[in-house]
């Protein structure tokens, strides 16, 4: 607890204490403006972080991570576009207000559901992640086999389009954290007689490349960086009494418990959890007709499990060093970068920057909150931004951040590269979260693996006969067969409807 | 000839990668002696994984031949993507060759041009904007953030 309280001083320092205040509100615009995202803000910041102490960076990050997924409902509310996946379902009923002239109320409610879902999933993942840690202490290298492997064919499974695309990716990624050394024996792997990939693939140019570089062309060329004009009224006050909040209260813990849980699995996050808790709230309600017309209840479901889905997430990257989604995969890369690796024994050995990660991220949702009422009635502008001029500037951050990794530029052609294998990706329909959390687990699959069998004298029995290890591997068998019998049960039941 | 579905360029894309990697990975040498299965092991899982996905899209995409496949660029879109990549990529020789504060001015300007999309601009105020954002950037990076930038082969 007194760690927990000096971590909070030192990220109440004014000079940390502005940088958050800054960071959150770049994470606000980030994630208000269709197209870009708090995954972006980060992938641009990761570089600006090489010649900062790990204490700043992490809180630039974290901030920025914070205002980024708070800001998403921005314009679902404002223009019935979102920011990101996360606030799909806000516009369904957000949208609609606005359009009836309650956008105040509809952006109030944005603004406090977020806070609630983001400020107790953290204290929840404070007390959590250390009880979580210590637990994981005693599992040997067989069961961190089995988990990883569980995130991958968690995540792949999941992913959107066929499981065999999500798989095909997982298994890119794979491959390209295969380039370089490896993890045991150090032999080289498609080096291709180069020495710059000795040291395999950098995170940071990938992050560039397939997040940041590949969305700007890409929506460029798709002409999706056009914004409707939204026109507002009744933007004063917060436009939330206690009265709304206990009103939709059940409403409110449902969906912070979805989020939660969900954003706590691999691959789901966000995207998924607004979803899930949107249909509960329809579903209990006493007017379901009223959905999607402008019911205040589906902007608490879907904000509140989203921003649950924070602190779910910040569990297992913090507790076992699986990053929940392509976020906590950049905030892992971004621990590597200043030689830290996120799992249960950082949070014994770097127990006080665990701590301030906690603080900060909790600090980061105060302040999200604040600034948010305090800047509510000049949201309209931040979608006015032109895009041309802010699109290029990431560009040239971008290649900013590939060079400076290691100030080589063959780093910026890796970039590239990377940029058109997210390009074609896109094309054939592939998503890239299975690659990006493919690409970061793959050294501790490779290597819990590989030291699990040589532990054992060559044997793999130890995977199947440790329990908790058998029952992750279940669910990573489960994971990949369960869209098939899904498939042949729904057309069982068409068959016999018809 | 009807043209293949996505789906099965994909697949065939896969395993045509497959057996690239293939060839790479006998180069691996294997240290004497393991206990565990070697430094080969995942890039076998990786390919495994890639060429039956690859073979399930083909099949897949054979299977679903008659269905409408909607285009993912609007028209033009290809032509688009292509020119900001090779944009990006000249970019990315003029850094290495004249560095960050000779080449960005020109590639912020025509950056803005290419991403403009339907707006208007006016050359003058973009061409200050260029030189303000290297300026901007070069300054806060180099003497803030004590990160290095390209000076230029030729320099």
């Amino acid at each position: 607890m007194a760690d927990y309280l000096s971590a909070i001083l030192v990220c109440l320092n004014p000079v940390n204490l502005i940088l958050i205040i800054a960071m959150v509100s770049l994470g606000i615009v980030f994630g208000a403006i269709p197209g870009l995202s708090a995954t972006l803000g980060i992938a641009l910041l990761l570089p600006v972080t090489f010649g900062l102490s790990t204490t700043t960076s992490f809180v630039l990050l974290l901030a920025i991570w914070i205002g980024g997924v708070s800001g998403t409902f921005i314009s679902a509310v404002l223009i019935g576009i979102p920011g990101s996946s996360s606030a799909i379902a806000t516009c369904f009923d957000g949208y609609p207000m606005t359009k009836k002239g309650e956008a105040g109320k509809a952006l109030g409610i944005g603004m406090t559901a977020s806070f609630i879902g983001s400020v107790f999933s953290i204290l929840l993942a404070t007390v959590l992640s250390p009880i979580i840690a210590n637990l994981a202490l005693k599992l040997g290298p067989w069961e961190y086999f089995s988990l990883c492997f569980c995130a991958i064919t968690l995540i792949a499974s999941l992913s959107k389009g066929s499981i065999f695309k999500g798989l095909m990716a997982a298994g890119i990624g794979l491959l390209m954290g295969c380039f370089g050394a490896d993890p045991i024996n150090g032999m080289a792997r498609f080096t291709f007689g180069n020495v710059n990939l000795y040291g395999g693939i950098s995170t940071v140019a990938q992050m560039l490349g397939m997040f940041a570089m590949c969305q700007i062309i890409r929506d460029n060329a798709k002409g999706s960086t056009k914004m409707p004009e939204c026109k507002v009224e009744n933007m004063k006050g917060l436009g939330v009494t206690f009265k709304d909040i206990k009103d939709n209260i059940k409403t409110i813990l449902f969906s912070f418990f979805v989020g939660l849980w969900i954003g706590f699995l691999p691959g789901m996050g966000s995207g998924i959890s607004n979803m899930v808790a949107y249909g509960y709230a329809k579903s209990i309600s006493k007017e379901p007709e009223t959905f999607g017309k402008g019911n205040p209840s589906g902007i608490w479901a879907s904000e509140t499990a989203n921003n649950a889905s924070l602190g779910g997430a910040l569990i297992p990257m913090m507790a076992l060093g699986i990053p929940g989604d392509g976020i906590t995969a950049m905030l892992i890369a971004a621990l590597t970068i200043h030689g830290l690796q996120a799992g249960p024994l950082f949070m014994v050995e770097q127990h006080d920057l665990a701590m301030l990660i906690f603080a900060c991220v909790l600090i980061s949702a105060i302040v999200t909150y604040v600034i948010q009422i305090i800047t509510k009635r000049w949201f309209p502008y931040i979608l006015k931004v032109p895009y041309h001029y802010l699109y290029t500037v990431i560009l040239v951050i971008s290649f900013i951040g590939g060079y400076g990794i290691s100030s080589n530029i063959f780093d910026i052609y890796v970039m590239l590269a990377l940029c058109l294998l997210a390009i074609f990706m896109n094309i054939a329909g592939l998503p890239t979260s299975p690659l990006v959390l493919a690409f970061i687990l793959e050294p501790k699959l490779e290597g819990y693996f590989r030291r699990g069998v040589s532990y054992s004298h060559g044997s793999y029995a130890e995977f199947f006969t440790r329990p908790i290890s058998c029952i992750l591997l279940l669910i990573s068998v489960a994971c990949v067969i369960w869209p098939f019998i899904s498939d042949a049960l729904k057309k069982r039941k068409a068959k016999k409807a018809a | 000839m009807k043209k293949p579905r996505r789906d099965v360029i994909t697949g065939i894309v896969g395993l045509l990668g497959c057996a690239f990697f293939l060839v790479f990975i006998q180069k691996i040498k294997m240290p004497p002696k393991l206990l565990e299965p070697g430094p080969r092991l995942l890039p076998y899982v990786a390919i495994i994984i890639i060429a039956l996905s690859s073979v399930a899209l083909i099949i897949q995409g054979i299977k679903d031949r008659d269905k409408e496949e909607k285009p993912y660029f609007p028209k033009g879109g290809i032509k688009k993507i292509t020119k900001s990549f090779i944009m990006l990529c000249i970019y990315a020789v003029m850094l290495n060759y004249l560095g960050f504060l000779i080449s960005t001015p020109f590639a912020t300007f025509a950056f803005i041009y290419d991403l403009k999309g339907e707006n208007k601009i006016k050359p003058i105020p973009s061409a200050i904007i260029a030189i303000v954002v290297t300026a901007v950037l070069y300054l806060m990076f180099v003497y803030g953030f004590q990160v290095r930038l390209p000076s230029g082969k030729l320099f």
